[in-house]
């Protein structure tokens, strides 16, 4: 009986010890790129989502998480712990008064920012969503300069979206009010800026789109058609193939600044509050009223929309332009002084609709094409990394969710939805299990292929250039 | 391909040509650029070592209200803004003046424009224990 008992522990002694090394061998942190680019942008998301610069605990990715679409919103806001860095403002002594309004962030994600300068910090400050970064390669550049952030202003330095990071350093991540480098964080070192502009631009679309695109929904296809059409819904005008350029008719203007008057939206959320929230000026100091082009494909799954976060739905955000704070704004009677029966934007209900739900199935194929992508890349993983290919997994499925929610949000494309959530419940399966994985993955794959082929014409592709 | 909205063209030209103007007319300054009042003397990313001018304050005119430094004048108006660069001795930037433009002391000019002789958008001024004199 011994005997056995010790030939018995012997056994699992060995089968620990090749387990231990099996899994051992699987968990090797990734070798480096061997593409120096690829390196930089790996060193990019490390520094994204990791790096304090010494600062009050925040990283980049405290507010642009990658879960939700590289920004934030009230309803993600609501899943953090008490804790979270984000909520620094709650719980840093020095940093509870003029430093963030924890109400208004947690009921409407807005971030303080001091835009117009530092000298009274109780009164002057502007309240703005978190924009995304998806799709920067083809949304910062104009002949004026580069443009970031919600008024194209966003960066210290030259401007550059390689320089933002220095700016958001020192208005987000500091320790202290008194914001002085080396005490209350670090500023970015020139590789670390380089990283990071490498990380941003590889975010997202790396091309427009060339519309229209031979959508199948009625409802979707409509909307594409007065999206595009110059004396309708007049969108491509400043929003050229749904991006964030643009052009009328004299070649493109770049990623342009226009004042379309959201500041003058009556009842704004946060305003109802009570909560002191002080005219933003948008561009320059002082303020020229004028905010920056945001590109619209990403736009039906990552509101609230406009630097306010004033209006809540894709359909409110549309609905917008057929306003009076819209059509009364110098942008409105642009458009008006160019109108042969000199009207700003009219559109009717279902109209409004119609052009929304084209936003929503724009938003659902690049949803579809990054998980795609992202589940793609997990297949080129080995069968023993435990680590990689679950993780690209998982950065696909809150695009595959946002694709279902998105459609199914306006009563779209039903069969799509369907298949979506087929994928979903693939991929998250794959993401947990080691055996089965890579058929789970090709599952999901190929009903992200079905959905696709729900909303547009596969085989008249390109849908993108290049 | 159907006809999505038959432009009226001169109208449109019109607008264009407004918006580019619009557009040609935006001036440098930049609102978040605010930041840049708290990034030490040096290291403006992107423009320093660049666009701007580092060095000590070589002379002062009060009367022309310029400085010249590293060999090139600039001059200050009601627009410059001064600041005082604490980050050495760990304290907060403060807002400077003329009068602390004082010949010695270690400055970083950023032009407005590229244009010579154009007059100065910002200046850091480095303040150090003794003062800021640190030659």
């Amino acid at each position: 009986m011994q005997v056995q008992r010790a030939g018995r522990q012997v056994r699992k002694i060995a089968l620990s010890g090749v387990l231990l090394g099996l899994v051992a061998a699987c968990q090797t942190p990734p070798p480096p790129p061997a593409d120096p680019e690829q390196a930089l942008i790996a060193k990019g998301r490390e520094l994204f989502f990791n790096e304090t610069f010494a600062g009050n605990g925040r990283t980049c990715g405290s507010c642009h998480r990658e879960e939700a679409n590289f920004s934030i919103d009230p309803a993600f806001i609501a899943t953090l712990p008490p804790d979270d860095p984000l909520f620094v403002a709650e719980f840093n002594p020095d940093l509870k008064a003029n430093f963030e309004n924890p109400r208004l962030m947690r009921e409407f994600g807005l971030i303080l920012e001091n835009l117009d300068g530092f000298d009274d910090l109780p009164n002057k400050f502007v309240m703005r969503g978190v924009p995304h970064v998806l799709g920067l390669r083809n949304s910062v550049a104009s002949p004026q300069g580069p443009r970031t952030g919600w008024s194209g202003d966003g960066a210290p330095g030259d401007g550059s979206l390689r320089s933002f990071a220095t700016g958001a350093v020192i208005q987000h991540f500091t320790k202290t009010l008194n914001r002085v480098a080396g005490v209350d964080f670090r500023l970015p070192t020139d590789e670390e800026l380089d990283a990071l502009e490498a990380f941003q631009l590889s975010l997202g679309r790396q091309e427009d789109l060339v519309l229209p695109l031979p959508l199948k929904g009625t409802v979707a296809k409509r909307g594409q058609e007065i999206f595009l059409d110059n004396n309708l819904g007049k969108c491509n005008l400043c929003h050229q193939n749904a991006g964030a350029n643009a052009n009328f008719g004299a070649g493109s203007l770049g990623n342009a600044n226009f004042d379309t008057g959201v500041e003058n939206l009556p009842d704004q959320p946060a305003r109802l509050t009570g909560e002191k929230v002080p005219h933003d000026d948008g561009f320059g100091r002082p303020g020229d009223g004028t905010f920056n082009t945001p590109p619209l494909v990403e736009a039906a799954d990552s509101g609230p929309f406009f630097h306010n976060n004033a209006i809540e739905t894709i359909e409110g955000a549309v609905g917008f332009y057929d306003g009076e704070s819209f059509n009364n704004s110098p942008a409105g009677q642009l458009l008006a002084a160019a109108d042969p029966e000199g009207n700003g934007i009219e559109l009717d209900g279902t109209q409004i609709v119609e052009i929304a739900a084209f936003l929503r199935v724009i938003n659902a194929l690049e949803n579809i094409r990054q998980s795609t992508t992202l589940l793609t890349q997990s297949l080129d993983k080995k069968v023993a990394d435990t680590t990689r290919a679950p993780e690209l997994i998982n950065r696909a499925r809150p695009e595959i969710r946002d694709a279902a929610q998105v459609l199914a949000g306006a009563g779209l494309h039903p069969q799509a939805v369907a298949h979506l959530e087929t994928a979903a419940k693939a991929a998250r399966k794959a993401a947990k299990r080691w055996f089965g994985r890579r058929d789970l993955t090709e599952r999901a794959l190929q009903e992200l292929q079905k959905a696709r082929a729900e909303l547009i014409e596969t085989l008249a592709m390109p849908e993108r250039k290049g | 391909m159907p006809p999505y909205g038959s432009l009226n063209v001169s109208k449109w030209l019109g607008v264009a040509t407004v918006i580019a103007a619009m557009l040609a007319g935006a001036s440098y300054a930049h609102g978040q650029k605010q930041t840049e009042r708290y990034i030490p003397l040096g290291q403006s990313p992107g423009l320093s070592g660049k666009t701007t001018a580092l060095g000590v304050v070589e002379s002062a005119n009060s009367a022309a209200r310029a400085i010249t430094v590293a060999g090139r004048t600039f001059r200050v108006t009601e627009r410059t803004r001064i600041w005082l660069d604490r980050s050495r001795i760990k304290l907060t930037t403060q807002d400077g003046s003329f009068a602390d433009l004082q010949p010695g002391r270690r400055v970083e000019v950023m032009p407005e424009s590229g244009t010579p002789g154009a007059p100065a958008a910002w200046i850091k001024v480095e303040m150090t224990a003794s003062g800021g004199a640190n030659r």
